[in-house]
């Protein structure tokens, strides 16, 4: 059973090795209503021409089951059922977190209906509008209704790609707490708001202002698709409206004879989100005395130590680890409850993916970590932490024969030698003196 | 001259002497071994097991000794302890006790004994009481004559006050400590005696030991020196004085110095600037005594008198100087606590929660050493009325030794080698007084001293061999006293006798008819004594067997039916810990437990019975004593994998953490004044309770939480019952957010903890566990950026 469990692993390894575009597999859950799949057939289309295997649930269906005997059955799991009250029971804004745990990335998309979905928005502090107020903007003039937007892509992000057109959105902003693994990948427009459509008027502004109490719905501080990056490494990508990958939006041009960058924009999103750009991964530590090679147990305080750290980062083309010297910003901290030392780890020339710095370490001994914590807005979290006690010097490790101290030695050989005359005389002194001086001390 | 009983006179003195000899040897040798016997109780009832806590590091240290040799102990950091500072453990122990096994370690393996490093610590300190026994006899013989050296070393034998530092398996420092301390002693008495060089370079080796095995070397660095200045004072200054004492004083220093831990502590601490004032003024005086014998008289009182006070001016000023300086350091928080035992409560708990640190209570005297505390007035009374030098030294150690006992429980141990001293010379003053044959002349002045002698010396004698139906080990002793009163002088045994008996009398004054008459008066007495000395021995044996001889690792309680049941919960958990966590699983818990989980799970902690940083042991105390929110971030920094706490309200053990929080807090306070308070962990009728009534603080606190978590489950619905503090504790226990229940131990005495790691999605591990449960958040609102618009 083990064995014929290793070939398939094997096995999957292999094919996974040929067709890999992720980093971490391919297979694929969608979760949508069988009604709507063929909606999004370009987005799914792209996926499967990259590599990835499909499988299609409805939000309803027992089966397959997201997480088997604690092992995730799926590599990533697209939640596109933006509308459904009820899940299945294994589908619970629980179960999903503890996917996260399990490393499985996901792709959420949320409607202005109230889901249990909106419910686990909230676990990400993503703050979403009451049920019902779609983001509404009545700029530029177009002829759509106000709730179907186009919003130019940030042309700085680095998740997506340098030259989309701009991508129709229609759904749910959010607004974004302060939580640091947060980040939004499309802002919403400045001119926009969240809005009853219902009313389609301005007096909505105020309305919504007045439901939102103090907090106003409105404006580029709202995103509308935003990443997340779990501790655990694993990504989610909360879209605030499906129709975002729907073939519609794909195939609607923006303006004349200019098509919508939703296709791509759509890929993109599910390239970073299914780990194939911007992973990082720490492959090894090394840390020695200059000009050494071999890692010492401990150090000693004021030793001068080199530390180089092995990085390098995934290429969805190969589906190979490449070494990368792509990040000039990495730090290294040499801590003991605080950091003694807080250095540049940059990149060494000629060396490809080796970070390296020396330092002298610091003149306080006890049980110290190199810690590299990297956290970067979609880059994959690096963490790395070395354990190593830096101990007071030998007992014969000390400079000996210190020129201050000469008065010291001094003194010492002179009372030797003084010592020395004074018995060489006593005993060579006269013996009546002696029985003399016996005499008196008794 | 009249005698009691009769005695035979046909033995040669030689005979006596060997035989007297060859007793003295006998009773040694059976002393040792029933000080040794005495001391296996803790071996024969639970194992040959390490005990309590502080032997548990001396353990490891030895461990470390003998399996890599001294230099690498010497250069030992250990990273374990004090995480994540580290100790540096050669530098900050003493260790003569480590070195000592160490060598008795290699010797038996030299010898192709396969010892183990185990046993050796254990059966150490009944090894070196037997040595102890015979220190005291040699320093006793000293005071009185052999038959006082072997009562001496009887006591010190089995007396309980020093039996409770050196059962088997009690691996401490004391445990060779006593043995230094008393040879120490006995070389100084000796080279005071005989002036000696090589008496006082013996005493400074054996100081340098004790230096090196006990902080309490403290004790002799004062005592001598105390002696040398009350000698110098009565106008008994004399060369062999000014011998031993330099001789000591130049050889122990520069020896005490080269223990690491002491360092440059005996020139720059104010507890050793008093040998050094001493041996200045020894100095002074030596000179003066040479100027005296070279100038006149009246120009030597004038002489004295400029000198003594540009002295005293200068010396004043000096150390004034440098204690302001900061070059002597101030007198430490221990000392301190010495003299005001209010001190350390107030100002440094950390020592005042040491509860061998708290004031002696009365009854623990009567227990510890039984009636030897009422003869031991009596035999300091009787150095008084000889008052040679080495009695001088005996009543300063009494009086300094009563006070420092009657301040800390622990000073107790060095109060009992001198109790068994002085009881000692005063019970054989009293025997020799009764067991002396000689009748008092009723009138008959003309005989000699010499005639007398010879009397007395046949008569005591006689008395060994006399049939009095005796237990054998006092017959021994009897018959040594009796054989080694018998070489000495006139001025030996007869004006001992008379003094005892009629009243305080001078050496060399003539006999006076005084003594006892007949047979019945001295039975009486004789057997009086002896009835003490056999309930002596009883209390002895069952107060070591009762109370000084669990290894406080494993506990022992009675079944129903009489049979003796072992709770080994201690053990359980910190095997549990050794097998289940990663080697570097840091544990946290409060610093009693530091040393044992090092040894017995060997998982880092963060604070141990090594009490050197006391911030670090408040931190320790505030993680306990906050709420979990508060804690968190203090677990985290410190890379805190498991929480351990001691429990014992389900079967009643009384030592638990819960009654050692309010120290906890107290410490904590001690560091963060804003935030714990004392006062907050009391209800408002200022009671410290747990149940129901406790305070909001109190039930917050994660050492609370985590004591009573899931404790009112065990019960079924009834109500659960606290058996310590007596309370019922609250049916709705408290909740973790922060961490996890790893590991209860049978009895619930242990309970370990395992320390979540931070929420997934960067939320607080408070509302990540009420999502897990299932429960709606409530909603929240966009953080307000800037103000709506009216």
């Amino acid at each position: 059973m083990l064995s014929f469990r290793r070939i398939f692993l094997l096995i999957a390894a292999v094919t996974s090795a040929v067709s890999a575009k992720s980093s971490t597999g391919d297979s694929v859950l969608v979760v949508v209503e069988p009604s709507r799949q063929n909606d999004y057939s370009i987005f799914f289309n792209g996926l499967k021409e990259k590599g990835y295997e499909l499988t299609f649930r409805a939000p309803k269906e027992e089966k397959p089951v997201i997480i088997q005997d604690d092992v995730p059955s799926f590599a990533h799991v697209i939640l596109f059922a933006s509308e459904t009250k009820n899940f299945a029971k294994d589908i619970t804004p629980q179960s999903l977190v503890e996917l996260l745990s399990l490393k499985t990335n996901l792709i959420i998309a949320l409607s202005t209906k109230q889901t249990p979905l909106s419910s686990l928005a909230a676990e990400f502090s993503i703050v979403l509008p009451p049920p019902g107020t779609p983001l509404v903007s009545y700029f530029p003039e177009r002829s759509e209704p106000p709730s179907v937007i186009p919003i130019a892509p940030d042309s700085s992000s680095s998740i997506l790609s340098k030259d989309i057109h701009p991508v129709w959105f229609s759904g749910v902003p959010m607004s974004l707490g302060n939580n640091p693994l947060l980040f939004p990948i499309l802002r919403a427009p400045a001119e926009s708001f969240a809005a009853e459509v219902d009313g389609g008027s301005a007096d909505a502004l105020v309305d919504s202002a007045e439901k939102g109490g103090e907090g106003l719905w409105a404006g580029s501080q709202l995103s509308v698709v935003t990443g997340f990056q779990a501790l655990g490494g694993a990504r989610v990508t909360w879209v605030g409206g499906v129709e975002l990958f729907s073939d519609e939006y794909a195939k609607k041009e923006v303006s004349k004879s200019v098509e919508s960058g939703n296709k791509k924009f759509a890929s993109d999103i599910a390239t970073w989100t299914f780990q194939e750009t911007l992973v990082l991964r720490i492959d090894r530590t090394e840390h020695h005395l200059v000009n050494a090679t071999s890692p010492k147990e401990h150090y000693t305080t004021g030793d001068e130590v080199e530390f180089a750290a092995y990085i390098s980062k995934f290429n969805p083309k190969t589906g190979k680890w490449d070494p990368c010297a792509c990040r000039k910003d990495i730090q290294l901290d040499f801590t003991m409850l605080d950091p003694h030392v807080r250095t540049a780890l940059p990149p060494v020339p000629g060396a490809p993916g080796k970070y390296g710095t020396a330092f002298r370490v610091p003149d306080r001994h006890g049980v110290f970590k190199f810690v590299i914590d990297y956290k970067r807005k979609g880059w994959t979290h690096l963490h790395s932490s070395t354990t190593v006690p830096v101990v007071p010097p030998r007992h014969d490790g000390y400079p000996r024969f210190l020129s201050a101290a000469w008065p010291y030695y001094a003194g010492a050989i002179s009372t030797s030698v003084a010592f020395l005359l004074f018995s060489a005389l006593w005993l060579a002194g006269d013996v009546r003196e002696m029985k003399k001086s016996k005499g008196k001390s008794e | 001259m009249t005698t009691a009983y009769p005695l035979p006179s046909n033995l040669s003195p030689a005979t006596v002497a060997n035989t007297a000899s060859l007793l003295r040897i006998v009773a040694l040798a059976l002393i040792s071994g029933a000080a040794i016997a005495s001391r296996l109780f803790a071996v024969i009832n639970f194992e040959s097991i390490i005990h309590e806590f502080d032997p548990w590091f001396n353990y490891r240290a030895t461990r470390v000794l003998a399996s890599q040799g001294f230099y690498e102990f010497w250069n030992w950091f250990d990273p374990t302890a004090w995480y994540p500072l580290g100790r540096v453990v050669g530098g900050t122990v003493y260790p003569g006790l480590m070195a000592t096994s160490g060598v008795i370690y290699n010797f038996l393996h030299a010898l192709n004994l396969p010892v183990d490093i185990r046993n050796v610590c254990v059966l150490l300190a009944p090894g070196f009481s037997a040595l102890t026994a015979w220190a005291t006899y040699m320093f006793t013989k000293e005071m009185k004559d052999e038959s006082a050296g072997l009562l001496a070393a009887a006591f010190i034998g089995i007396v309980p006050g020093y039996i409770s530092r050196s059962v088997a398996g009690s691996y401490d420092n004391e445990a060779i400590a006593i043995f230094l301390l008393m040879f120490t002693f006995y070389c100084w008495i000796k080279a005071l005696k005989q002036g000696s060089a090589l008496f006082g370079t013996i005493a400074a080796i054996f100081y340098f030991y004790m230096v090196a095995a006990w902080g309490g070397y403290v004790f002799i660095t004062n005592m001598i020196p105390l002696h040398a200045l009350v000698l110098i004072l009565m106008g008994r200054f004399s060369s062999r004085l000014y011998v031993g004492y330099s001789s000591w004083y130049a050889i122990g220093t520069l020896a005490s110095m080269q223990v690491p831990f002491v360092g440059f502590q005996p020139v720059k601490t104010s507890e050793h600037m008093g040998a050094l004032a001493v041996f200045g003024l020894l100095q002074i005086v030596a000179f003066g005594q040479l100027v005296r014998s070279h100038v006149s008289s009246a120009q030597f009182q004038k002489l004295l008198y400029a000198s003594v006070v540009a002295t005293g001016i200068l010396g004043t000023a000096v150390f004034g100087l440098l204690t302001y300086k900061g070059w002597i350091a101030p007198w430490t928080g221990r000392f301190y606590s010495l003299w005001d035992t209010g001190y350390a409560k107030k100002y440094i708990p950390i020592i005042a929660s040491v509860s061998e640190h708290q004031p002696t209570a009365w009854p623990s005297f009567f227990m510890d050493l039984q009636f030897l505390i009422f003869l031991f007035p009596a035999g300091v009374i009787l150095c008084f009325r000889e008052l040679r030098d080495e009695h001088i030294f005996v009543i300063i150690y009494a009086v300094m030794a009563s006070y420092f006992a009657g301040v800390m429980v622990r000073l107790m141990l060095t109060l009992t080698p001198v109790v068994c001293v002085a009881s000692a010379v005063a019970l054989s003053t009293l025997l020799d007084t009764y067991i002396d044959p000689k009748e008092p002349d009723t009138g008959d002045d003309t005989k000699s001293e010499s005639e007398a002698t010879v009397v007395s010396a046949s008569g005591t004698n006689g008395s060994s061999f006399s049939a009095t139906p005796t237990p054998t080990p006092s017959k021994k002793i009897k018959k040594a006293a009796a054989a080694a009163a018998a070489p000495l002088p006139t001025s030996g045994i007869i004006s001992d006798l008379v003094a005892a008996t009629g009243g305080p009398t001078r050496r060399g004054e003539p006999i006076k008819t005084k003594g006892i008459f007949g047979m019945d008066s001295r039975l009486i007495v004789i057997m009086h004594t002896l009835a003490m000395l056999s309930f002596f021995v009883f209390h002895c044996t069952w107060v070591t067997s009762n109370a000084y001889s669990s290894p406080s690792v494993v506990l022992a309680s009675t079944n129903q039916d009489g049979s003796q049941h072992i709770i080994d919960d201690f053990r359980e958990a910190y095997y549990w810990l050794r097998q289940n966590t990663p080697e570097d699983a840091v544990v946290m818990s409060w610093w009693d437990y530091g040393y044992q989980i090092a040894g017995m799970a060997d998982r880092p902690t963060l604070v141990d019975n090594n009490t050197w940083n006391n911030t670090h042991i408040a931190t320790v105390g505030k993680a306990m004593s906050s709420t979990e929110e508060n804690a968190y971030p203090i677990l985290r920094k410190h890379d805190v994998d498991y929480v351990l706490v001691i429990f014992g309200g389900l079967i009643g053990y009384s030592g638990d953490d819960i009654n050692k929080f309010l120290w906890m807090v107290r410490i904590a306070q001690g560091v963060w004044p804003d935030e714990i308070q004392e006062p907050n962990y009391f209800t408002p009728q200022g009671e410290y309770r747990i149940d129901d009534m406790a305070s909001q603080t109190m039930k917050n606190s994660l050492m609370y939480k985590m004591s009573y978590y899931r404790f009112a489950e065990l019960f079924g619905g009834n109500q659960a019952m606290d058996r310590v503090r007596q309370q019922q504790v609250p049916k709705v226990g408290p909740t973790l957010d922060y961490l996890d229940e790893a590991f209860t131990s049978e009895n619930w005495i242990v309970r370990i903890y395992q320390v979540k790691k931070e929420d997934l999605l960067g939320r607080d591990l408070k509302s990540a566990n009420a999502f897990g449960q299932g429960k709606k958040r409530k909603r929240t609102k966009p953080v307000p950026r800037r103000r709506a618009i009216v």
